[in-house]
């Protein structure tokens, strides 16, 4: 069974590569439930508790999904226990059982193809890079981490451009006075960069800029990427008021900002662009063509309708090693892109704490 | 009904408030007091309460009839749970439950309203006659300032009902979403006494704004604040230092349930029981139980206690259905419905039981006796235990935060319960079932209400 598995996860990188054919989402996702039923005994038992069994299944919106939050407490995959790669942990708050996605050599690989192939899709041309993250040697449980790594050596760039370290807390940190100096640079010579980062990181790059009272504008052609969550790390802010400041201070235009959305748990990101001015289209998060995402009423299951927030739902062709039906906490709204019945979506929030009210009492 | 505007929060919703209405509101306060309130006596006001309750309880008053008329997403509550929680609050509304309150947090129920020889309980001792003979009188705050939290509304009635005993000018800032209730308590106040209903104020808007808030702190003697911790930390840090400040940050209720009542005869009573406090105020209030601790080997096992009350909470949703909550709350209950759900299909001490295509009650059982927050809105934990110690172990994360324990037990194990929880830090052991009931002269947060309220004026005698 393993190996048709493999099978499946071959066909799949070729036709990623060749452009995949969305016709093919349907048949391909009930293969795929087949497979991992039978090779993920956790899956299959959530699926049974939930009277679901691959002959029941018509249709992929039927597949079951795992919510993330139980990542935390069993193992999703399909790998052998022994012989993996990677752990991709989830972020979260310091001291909570992180959730866990196991790689394999194999998964991994596929994991990097489809990565690589939606971001250079969404992307374009790299230009240099500045990633304000740590490498993956300092933070080896992070799959945003493996991702930029990923475009960095498809891009042939060299390993210095992460700009970030772990602090002995575990907190992610950036010295910023090179950084600083760099996106200068770059200013005077006329040269664009790529920056990535975390909302947070951005926040304290732009506090920093503050500080000192300098703004730098980024030659055309430069862009930003950002992706979500603060977790604590810095005050938080509005999506459009972090894009607007980083604006002000970067000189990014709207479209030179990519909002990136992904998590440890899924092999495929989504991306979207964020500014006025831009089609609906553009704004939107798209996953790519091997990877659906539906929007689901928190409060009775059922699909939600057109622009009704509910929880998002990734169904990613990508997870073939561990489990393709993944429900997030996140919450957001779909819409029609307007061609082959695929769906964008827009991020709204994350469900409430389960702590009580106001009272973080679980947070150390 | 069209209420008049006779308060801040009646104003249309296009209105601007500023901090210099804030400022004037807050000077015609303190002038309707000195004319209006303060020299009515305790009697005139206790009276004044009684006649309140017994309008709120009287299915004619427009007022109730207004609250109970309002469409659930603006009250957060379905009707028959809005009447239940009114009921019960006002049903304590009586002579003697005022005048316990008072003489049990003040000494004797005269105090506010002439010099008296008796020593309250809160302060030291004093000799009565001889030399060094004192007299005291209890004097309320000039201007109080209650921040209301949004979840539920008795706290803001109870702020407004324990600053007229203490004849103080009251301004009431509410959370722009859940201003209605509070707005038509201090309405029916103002239909009996129009007098006393100008020394009160009602105000809306979203919590943090600190233009508006500065002028009320500055203003205030003492201010109230029920709310989450983040919240009740940011007025703590604005705060004169003249005046006092009394916070209730979020707590969390539990229930414990002793083997001797899971035998025929008084199971299906614990049952409805840990339905009632479960469904009052949707389990939103801090006196909720979030979850219920029942001790094994009784006649009826824990696990089945735990099917039997999920089987009540279905029932009691076809007539007393939860309200309409958020999408983020639906989503923080399919988040844990989700972890009991995958753990309860791989291990056979873990059951879930809940509500079909609705997020509406949850019944989760574990052994796991550790607590670990619960989504609320009807979601309810039933853990085996067997005895308190595994309780303290279980909630010592919380221990500081508890704010009431519903207790089922036999009378012959009742008081040493109590005094086990007592001791360990609950300030609070009250019958399972009556959890959101707590008598007018409750300890809240171990602390006496009224008693940090006032302050104290001592006569010495020749």
């Amino acid at each position: 069974m393993f190996s048709k598995l493999t099978q499946f996860a071959g066909r799949l990188d070729q036709a990623m590569v060749s452009g995949f054919d969305s016709e093919r989402f349907d048949s391909m996702a009930l293969e795929l439930f087949g497979l991992q039923w039978e090779l993920n005994p956790a899956w299959q038992k959530l699926c049974r508790s939930r009277g679901v069994h691959p002959q029941s299944v018509s249709n992929w919106r039927e597949i079951p999904c795992v919510p993330t939050a139980v990542f935390k407490l069993m193992d999703f995959s399909c790998l052998p226990e022994q012989g993996h790669l990677r752990v991709f942990h989830s972020s979260g708050t310091t001291g909570q059982t992180p959730g866990r996605h196991r790689h394999s050599s194999q998964s991994l690989a596929l994991y990097e193809q489809s990565a690589w192939l939606w971001f250079k899709h969404n992307w374009g041309e790299v230009q240099d890079m500045i990633v304000l993250l740590p490498p993956p040697s300092l933070a080896p449980h992070s799959s945003l981490a493996h991702m930029i790594e990923t475009i960095r050596c498809r891009e042939n760039q060299t390993s210095d451009c992460f700009k970030g370290h772990v602090d002995g807390a575990g907190v992610w940190c950036v010295d910023w006075e090179p950084v600083i100096e760099e996106l200068q640079q770059a200013a005077a010579l006329g040269k664009p960069v790529d920056l990535f980062g975390t909302a947070f990181l951005y926040v304290h790059l732009l506090d920093e800029l503050e500080t000192r009272k300098l703004s730098v504008k980024l030659p055309a052609g430069s862009k930003a990427m950002e992706t979500g969550g603060y977790k604590n790390r810095s005050r938080e802010m509005p999506k459009a008021e972090l894009h607007a400041w980083m604006g002000r201070r970067l000189g990014l235009l709207p479209g030179q900002i990519i909002c990136e959305y992904g998590m440890s748990e899924l092999s495929s990101q989504a991306y979207g662009r964020n500014g006025d001015g831009l089609e609906k289209a553009e704004r939107l998060l798209r996953l790519p063509p091997w990877a659906r995402v539906r929007v689901v009423s928190p409060e009775n299951g059922e699909e939600a309708a057109q622009g009704e927030t509910g929880l998002i739902q990734v169904f990613d062709l990508a997870n073939a090693f561990s489990v393709m039906a993944i429900q997030t906490e996140d919450l957001g709204v779909w819409e029609d892109l307007g061609f082959c019945g695929l769906h964008g979506f827009e991020l709204l929030g994350r469900s409430a704490k389960a702590e009580p009210r106001g009272c973080s009492l679980m947070t150390p | 009904m069209n209420l008049p505007d006779f308060f801040i929060a009646d104003l249309p919703a296009d209105a601007i408030v500023t901090p210099g209405l804030i400022k004037s509101a807050c000077e015609t306060l303190k002038r309707n007091r000195k004319q209006h309130l303060k020299s009515r006596t305790t009697q005139e006001i206790i009276h004044l309460l009684c006649e309140v309750g017994k309008e709120w309880r009287s299915p004619a008053n427009p007022f109730r009839c207004h609250a109970l008329k309002l469409d659930p997403e603006m009250t957060g509550f379905s009707r028959p749970i809005l009447e239940r929680g009114l009921e019960d609050f006002f049903a304590g509304f009586t002579v003697e439950n005022w005048t316990a309150l008072i003489a049990r947090q003040l000494g004797e129920a005269g105090c506010l309203d002439a010099f008296s020889n008796q020593a309250s309980n809160h302060t030291a001792s004093l000799p009565s006659v001889g030399p060094g003979r004192s007299q005291i009188l209890a004097l309320g705050p000039e201007l109080m300032v209650h921040f209301a939290a949004g979840n539920l509304p008795i706290p803001a009635f109870m702020g407004i009902c324990l600053g007229l005993i203490l004849r103080s000018a009251q301004f009431i800032k509410c959370s722009s979403k859940a201003s209605v209730l509070p707005r038509l308590f201090a309405h029916s106040i103002h239909a009996l006494d129009p007098k006393i209903g100008s020394c009160i104020e009602i105000g809306a808007w979203p919590g943090g704004d600190a233009p508006l808030e500065t002028p009320l702190l500055e203003e205030a003697d003492c201010v109230t604040m029920t709310g989450s911790d983040e919240a009740v930390n940011s007025i703590r840090m604005r705060i004169p230092a003249r005046a006092r400040f009394l916070a209730h940050g979020h707590r969390v209720g539990f229930g414990y349930i002793s083997r001797e009542m899971l035998g025929a005869g008084s199971v299906n009573e614990m049952v409805s029981r840990v339905v009632d406090d479960v469904t009052a105020w949707d389990q939103n209030g801090c006196l909720s139980p979030q979850v219920v601790y029942v001790e094994e080997r009784g006649e009826v096992e824990s696990d089945q206690f735990a099917g039997r009350v999920a089987v009540e909470l279905g029932r009691r949703e076809t007539f007393e259905p939860r309200g309409p909550i958020s999408p983020e709350e639906s989503a923080a209950i399919v988040s844990r419905r989700a972890i009991a759900e995958a753990l309860a299909s791989h291990r056979a001490d873990v059951k879930i039981w809940s509500s079909p295509k609705s997020t509406a009650w949850t019944v989760v059982f574990e052994h796991d006796v550790r607590y670990q927050g619960c989504p609320l809105n009807r979601f309810l934990i039933i853990k085996p235990v067997s005895g308190l110690e595994d309780v303290f172990r279980g909630m010592d994360v919380v221990r500081h935060h508890i704010s009431s324990v519903g207790l089922g037990a036999s009378p012959t194990r009742s008081a040493d319960l109590a005094l086990a929880l007592a001791r360990w830090g609950v300030p609070r052991i009250c019958p399972i079932g009556r959890m959101q009931k707590p008598p007018l002269d409750w300890y809240q947060d171990g602390r006496p209400t009224l008693g940090d309220m006032v302050s104290w004026s001592g006569f010495e005698l020749e």
